[in-house]
């Protein structure tokens, strides 16, 4: 057994997760010990506070390592926590950060009308969410991949159908159980047939065992493994509501109340996709396609099909939608296949480190659907509906919300000079400078597939606009939104215009963070064995921006001699 | 020991994973669909434990991780089961059903 460091260091860097994971304790025993008498909307009041508080301790204490000298520099360096099960140092600290952030929006949203009356468990259980989400993001092996993942759904399901007075929070709860617990079912048959396969649980050594698989003719005549693979991408599939495995998210999503849509459609979907991205390429990667030849049976073409699939039925499904909540759950549906046609990018130029745009897309991507989803609070709370009529008249009483949700509305449709354009085109331009010539025509043909669908979406994005600025108000007049609102608007449209104009500062710190390890598919058994710091990963405000952009990966001054990724097909 | 070669288990597993895939597509009853999708848990565990005793770990590798995760599989599937019958019940309140198909009111 490889042992690492000492115990006390691993927990260290393990402090946000068990910050949170103490503070849910902590948040239920408050509710339940001191603030037994108040009115249900004081105590959400109170504990949103708290969990806020919580949360920025987290924050803080993912510069721990840092800031206690342990030694050596900490986070210059990917390390390999608890016997290799759990991934330390760079991505997982800045991706940790980016989710605390977004938690914080979304508790704060929470306090917008009063839920529930189990504020405590409610508060509680969105914190626990995030430690699976956080570690989702870190695992580096099956046992701990799974672990993590269940904790995030089966958190996720109760609070999606916390809302017990309304009928449709408790439907969209069991929907999204029924349907999570099977593809999880399908996801753990699919690994333990990977176990059985390799012999390891270790993500890394499952792509080295697989190795020698990596032959001309893929996976044909290969029955377990190609079930291993289906299960795993069904598994996958179901996180991350790809089509045909997309039938929870709509009814979840309409169903949750709106802070936990929210965080559905941005910290689940988040982590679910780097998880994949993961697992695709460390381990799975020998199983991507034959040598030479794309179209040979292998996992690349049943992704680029699922991709293809998502996009073009999710912003078809979003044209018919009346109901805010879930127009935006198909929108994410279609943000979902767009974000495959970057994952696959990562795959087939493995060691590049292309995974720095789609995680440039996720971070635009999240911003936006915070937005997005503080404006279906905002309804729901003044008028008991999510519906897109119910927006009529919204642009012209409140102005500056209103330019904000213009700005969300064109940056999620790809509008030059926003930060969702920006995304789109470093993703795509990544994807069509991969590989070689027979590469090129299937990534032509995504691409070509996802503008043509983010000219479709612009339709039903601008019939918001259109309700907004456009028709005289109806109805209930909206009060005056909560400063949470405001914050939560503003920010997110901020997000989307800044990086808009300056995409240079985002994309240097996610190529940066793309220069971790478990991007690359590992190729010797050194790399793998070694348990101690393996690569050293650039910090981006130390260097300049055109070593990490060009250099060879993590060729800091100070790097190791490192070991060339496996060549790909197109060497060859 | 050796007397069950390792196919045997492959092949009961694999029919238990099937049996509760069928439970979980034909079944109604949310409770019949919860059972279902514990046996497919449990096929993957005989999978994990079957393999776990038949292999060789690989070097550097702990030499229990298949039971290990099986162990951790049967508390997830605990779990699973008291969020699953929690919100079942809360269904049956509203409808008076514990049919998946009558939980329709959210479609489009």
């Amino acid at each position: 057994m490889p042992v690492n460091a000492p115990v006390l260091f691993d927990f260290i860097h393990l402090a946000p997760e068990i910050i949170l994971s103490l503070w849910g304790l902590f948040v239920v025993m408050i509710d339940v010990a001191l603030l037994r008498r108040r009115s249900s909307a004081t105590r959400g009041r109170i504990l949103g506070v708290m969990s806020i508080i919580g949360a920025l301790a987290a924050l803080a204490s993912i510069y721990l390592p840092d800031m206690m000298d342990l030694g050596h520099a900490a986070s210059n360096v990917e390390e390999s926590l608890f016997q290799g099960t759990i991934l330390g140092g760079l991505l997982v600290e800045r991706l940790t950060a980016l989710l605390l952030i977004l938690l914080i929006f979304v508790i704060a949203l929470s306090t917008t009308w009063d839920l529930t009356e189990h504020w405590g468990e409610y508060y509680a259980l969105l914190l626990w969410a995030t430690v699976g989400m956080i570690l989702l993001i870190a695992s580096e092996e099956l046992l701990t991949l799974f672990l993590t993942l269940e904790m995030m759904t089966i958190c996720l399901y109760i609070v999606t159908a916390f809302e017990k007075d309304q009928r449709r929070s408790a439907e969209g709860g069991l929907k999204y159980f029924v349907y999570g617990s099977v593809s999880s079912a399908l996801f753990l048959f699919g690994l333990s047939l990977l176990y059985g396969l390799t012999g390891t649980t270790r993500l890394a050594a499952i792509g080295l065992a697989l190795a020698p698989a990596h032959t001309s003719i893929g996976l044909v005549g290969n029955v377990a493994g190609a079930m291993a693979v289906l299960l795993v991408l069904v598994g996958f599939g179901f996180k991350i509501s790809a089509v045909p495995f997309h039938q929870w998210a709509p009814d979840a999503y309409e169903g949750a109340p709106a802070p936990v849509s929210a965080w559905l459609a941005t910290g689940s979907k988040l982590a679910s996709i780097v998880a994949l991205m993961k697992v695709l390429v460390q381990a799975l990667g020998p199983w991507a396609h034959g040598v030479n030849d794309i179209s040979s049976p292998g996992w690349v073409g049943i992704v680029a099909v699922i991709s293809a699939l998502t996009m073009t039925y999710g912003n078809f499904a979003a044209l018919a939608q009346k109901n805010l909540k879930r127009m935006l759950a198909y929108s994410s549906i279609a943000h979902a296949g767009y974000m495959l046609v970057g994952v696959l990018a990562v795959v087939v130029g493995a060691g590049k480190s292309a995974a720095g745009p789609v995680l440039f897309y996720l971070v635009v991507y999240s911003a936006a659907n915070i937005g997005a989803f503080s404006i279906a609070a905002w309804l729901y709370r003044d008028k008991g509906t999510d519906q897109i009529e119910d927006l009529n008249g919204l642009g012209l009483k409140y102005p500056i919300l209103g330019m904000c949700v213009l700005l969300l509305m064109l940056s999620l449709i790809g509008l030059p000079g926003l930060a969702g354009f920006w995304g789109k085109f470093f993703m795509f331009s990544e994807a069509l400078s991969q590989g070689d010539d027979r590469h090129k025509l299937t990534f032509l043909w995504l691409v070509g597939l996802g503008l043509m669908n983010s000219v479709i979406s612009a339709f039903y994005y601008v019939r918001v606009l259109r309700a907004m600025f456009l028709r005289p108000s109806t109805g209930r007049p909206l009060q005056a939104p909560t400063l949470t609102i405001r914050l939560a608007v503003i920010g997110s449209a901020a997000v989307a215009l800044i990086f808009g104009l300056y995409p240079q500062p985002l994309s240097t710190e996610t190529d940066a963070m793309a220069e971790s390890r478990i991007f690359i598919t590992p190729s010797r058994p050194a790399e793998l064995l070694s348990v101690s710091p393996v690569r050293v990963v650039p910090r981006p405000n130390a260097s300049d921006d055109t070593r990490l952009r060009a250099g060879p990966i993590g060729g800091g001054p100070s790097a190791p001699p490192e070991p060339t990724p496996v060549p790909d097909s197109r060497a060859k | 020991m050796n007397d069950i070669p390792l196919t045997w288990f492959l092949i009961f597993a694999a029919a238990c994973f099937v049996i509760g895939l069928m439970g979980v597509l034909v079944r109604r009853n949310a409770i019949a669909v919860l059972m279902a999708i514990e046996i497919m848990l449990n096929a993957a565990n005989i999978n994990l434990v079957a393999f776990w005793r038949y292999g060789t770990p690989v070097e550097g590798d702990s030499p229990i991780s298949g039971v290990m995760f099986a162990i951790f599989v049967i508390t997830v599937a605990a779990a699973e089961v008291a969020v699953g019958i929690g919100l079942i019940l809360l269904c049956y309140r509203r409808w008076h059903a514990a049919d998946v198909d009558r939980f329709d009111s959210l479609s489009g």
